[in-house]
């Protein structure tokens, strides 16, 4: 049987698995069948099949978050809609969805009264495609006519860039399709003149100046890895100036999808590994360290490449965890010992090998690392074992793996589950600060008395606000924290910035370091006075230190700044959502007492001039 | 000579798999007009669902000037004879 054949019977069991999910008043568990058997790759009336599916689901009942996304185009992308809403919801949202008008994308974006800007989006995308740029210089023209052609093109960007990002939205464009077929063949992409070139030119350019809040889909590597061909076609072009042909909606709708969960902190966080048969061919127990496939031969390289590959999802932020069914010595043999191991033991923070349960060792893998399951991907070349962690763990994202190892980087790659939208120094250090974690943990448990052993962690946290360099932190660290959130607010960067400059608000922002390390930015704070009253509009915080005494510096530094601004009170929210049940007693057992409630949030007060908190963390002032 | 009886069976199939009515009846004079859902946007869905099943390539503002059900059946016959 052909592949997709076989994919295509997998799709309508999930289907149909799926909608009699959602007929039994379950509708989470028919999202997670959804999430596992349907792909980016999957046919697409297939995939409209499972969008009306879910369109008869109430997200936001679910308590997936919400999203208002509009799409502004000069093509048409009706079909894209429904798909969009589609993959939004498997990653995690309840969208709304407005699309402009055809072809009314730049007046929609400019005039302040249009429909797009009544529908107060949080995220715009910009839809555009080569065919939006005037970019064809004559041949022969001088590379300086090209480079000025592609100057005016980013500069009619950023006029709409800025209309956007004036309004707090984050904004998403598209980097250029290529065109497939050109008057000037080869010499398109080859002479200086080229309109190819001219549009390569283009993308390098968004690419390196895009300012903050502007995120690029890079709609060419899209076209170019699902076919040119299949990715537009002209039938439909020509009919109903469809850009993208309809039947390639789904792998556009996925991927926008993937990059605004990035964008929005529901990127996935960790990848849990397994090892024989996964990082190397063989089973280390019966073959031992000569025998295991690992670099030499085309089975090992490809293993070696599939490790490479995983190196480098570490080196960009992503937690490794291994999760095999081995002896503990035996399951690291090879990545202390093997001539070719790109990976090494210090690449995982938490390894785990033993006979248990899998799907036990992956809910105990996210417990350590103090992460959701719904940030965990899990790899494993065994489908018994995939099996046990779908049925068991349904949030996890349970990676359907080919059998021929030479595939598990495309397997891995297709559910985008990783995308991020900017790199900093703490995504570079992540698996070292979980690791950190770890010996703190060990160190805990040298000590009966917990006085004792946060005293001798030796905190020291600096403080700040919002400047140039934390300010992404800041919006990071918000838009990705789920579990300690008091208040669920998720505002944009500029929106932040915007706050720093206002008389009554305030943005705080705590970094900590102690003995065994720095653990950067962890936690951020959004104070706004109103009269008499200092509120905790926003308080988030990296769960990696829960339980340190930070609850407590953190609520000292507000005491401080109600005194200093004057008030009187300072007053807590509370919002309840389905993730941060942690913090929903934080404020009684700081002493706050119960003050009412506003808009679905639980009011807590206490005094401007009590005590502050006691807490084992020193200020670095 | 391709079955015709057997070529509508076969779009009655997609038409009850795009608009999603299994109890959907279609015959030679069947119309947009007489499906509510048939609008511009599932037309697509529909020549794209057909051209799948009966593997063939069509043009979507030809098939958009097929008055009917019927007229798409010849169309189809035609390509496959």
């Amino acid at each position: 049987m052909p592949l997709d054949m076989v994919d295509r019977t997998r799709v309508k069991d999930g289907l149909a698995r799926a909608r009699a999910a959602i007929a039994a008043g379950t509708p989470g568990a028919g999202l997670a069948i959804l999430r596992e058997t349907t792909g980016a790759g999957t046919d697409f009336l297939d995939q409209l099949r499972a969008a009306r599916l879910v369109d008869g689901i109430d997200a936001a009942a679910l308590g997936l978050r919400p999203i208002r996304l509009a799409i502004a185009g000069a093509s048409t992308l009706d079909h894209v809609v429904p798909l969009l809403r589609y993959w939004l919801t498997i990653a995690g949202f309840a969208p709304t969805i407005h699309l402009t008008p055809f072809d009314t994308a730049t007046a929609s974006v400019l005039d302040p009264a249009s429909a797009l800007h009544d529908f107060k989006p949080d995220v715009v995308w910009l839809f555009t495609t080569h065919r939006d740029h005037a970019l064809q210089v004559p041949p022969g023209a001088a590379p300086e006519t090209l480079r000025d052609a592609v100057a005016r093109a980013i500069a009619a960007r950023r006029a709409l860039w800025d209309a956007l990002r004036a309004k707090a939205c984050l904004v998403i464009d598209n980097l250029a399709d290529l065109p497939t077929e050109d008057p000037a063949g080869n010499l398109a992409g080859a002479a200086p003149w080229g309109h190819r070139t001219a549009l390569r030119l283009l993308n390098a350019e968004l690419a390196l100046t895009a300012p903050p809040g502007v995120v690029l889909l890079d709609l060419d590597h899209l076209a170019a890895r699902h076919g040119r061909q299949r990715w537009h076609d002209p039938r439909y072009w020509h009919h109903s100036k469809h850009a993208v042909a309809p039947d390639s909606s789904g792998v556009l709708a996925h991927a926008a999808a993937r990059l605004i969960a990035g964008a929005r902190g529901l990127a996935r966080k960790c990848l849990v590994l397994d090892l024989d048969n996964t990082l190397w061919g063989g089973v280390i127990g019966d073959d031992g360290l000569a025998g295991i496939a690992l670099g030499s031969g085309a089975a090992g390289e490809a293993f070696v490449a599939f490790q490479a590959h995983v190196k480098a999802l570490k080196d960009r932020g992503i937690i490794l965890a291994a999760c095999s069914k081995n002896e503990p010595a035996t399951a690291s043999l090879p990545f202390r010992e093997h001539p070719d191991t790109v990976l090494r033991m210090e690449d995982f923070a938490v390894f785990r090998a033993g006979w248990g349960n899998k799907a036990d060792v992956v809910r105990d893998i996210a417990t350590t690392l103090n992460i959701g399951l719904d940030a965990v991907v899990f790899v494993d070349d065994n489908p018994m074992e995939r099996d046990i962690v779908r049925r068991h763990l349904p949030e996890v994202a349970v990676v359907e793996m080919p059998d021929d190892p030479a595939h598990y980087i495309a397997a891995l790659e297709a559910g985008a589950w990783f995308e991020a939208i900017a790199f900093n120094a703490e995504d570079a250090a992540r698996t070292q600060l979980y690791a950190e974690n770890a010996r703190r943990d060990e160190h805990r448990a040298g000590f009966v008395d917990m006085q004792a052993y946060l005293a001798s962690l030796d905190m020291v946290a600096a403080t700040g606000g919002a400047d140039p360099f934390h300010l992404p932190r800041i919006a990071q660290l918000i838009g990705k924290s789920n579990q300690f959130h008091l208040t669920g607010t998720r505002p944009t960067e500029a929106e932040i910035a915007a706050l720093a400059q206002h008389p009554d608000w305030t943005v705080l922002h705590i970094r900590l370091r102690d003995r065994f390390g720095d653990n950067g930015l962890i936690a951020a704070l959004l104070l706004h006075q109103q009269g008499q009253d200092l509120v905790i509009d926003t308080w988030v915080m990296s769960c990696r230190v829960l339980a340190r005494g930070v609850e407590e510096f953190t609520a000292s530094l507000v005491l401080a700044e109600a005194r200093r601004r004057g008030a009187t009170r300072v007053l807590g929210r509370y919002k309840p959502s389905a993730k941060n049940q942690i913090v929903a007693g934080l404020y009684p057992r700081l002493g706050f007492v119960p003050a009412g409630e506003d808009g679905g949030a639980f009011l807590f007060s206490t005094p401007a001039d009590r005590d502050p908190w006691p807490s084992m963390v020193q200020h670095d002032a | 000579m391709p079955d015709r009886a057997a070529i509508v069976d076969r779009l009655t199939t997609v038409f009850r798999e795009v608009f999603e009515d299994e109890a959907l009846v279609i015959q030679d004079s069947t119309t947009a007009d007489d499906i509510d859902e048939w609008d511009s946007l599932q037309h697509i869905v529909l020549v794209l669902a057909v051209e799948r099943e009966f593997k063939v390539r069509l043009n979507p503002a030809e098939v958009g000037k097929l008055e009917n059900v019927g007229a798409m059946a010849d169309l189809l016959a035609a390509r496959a004879a």
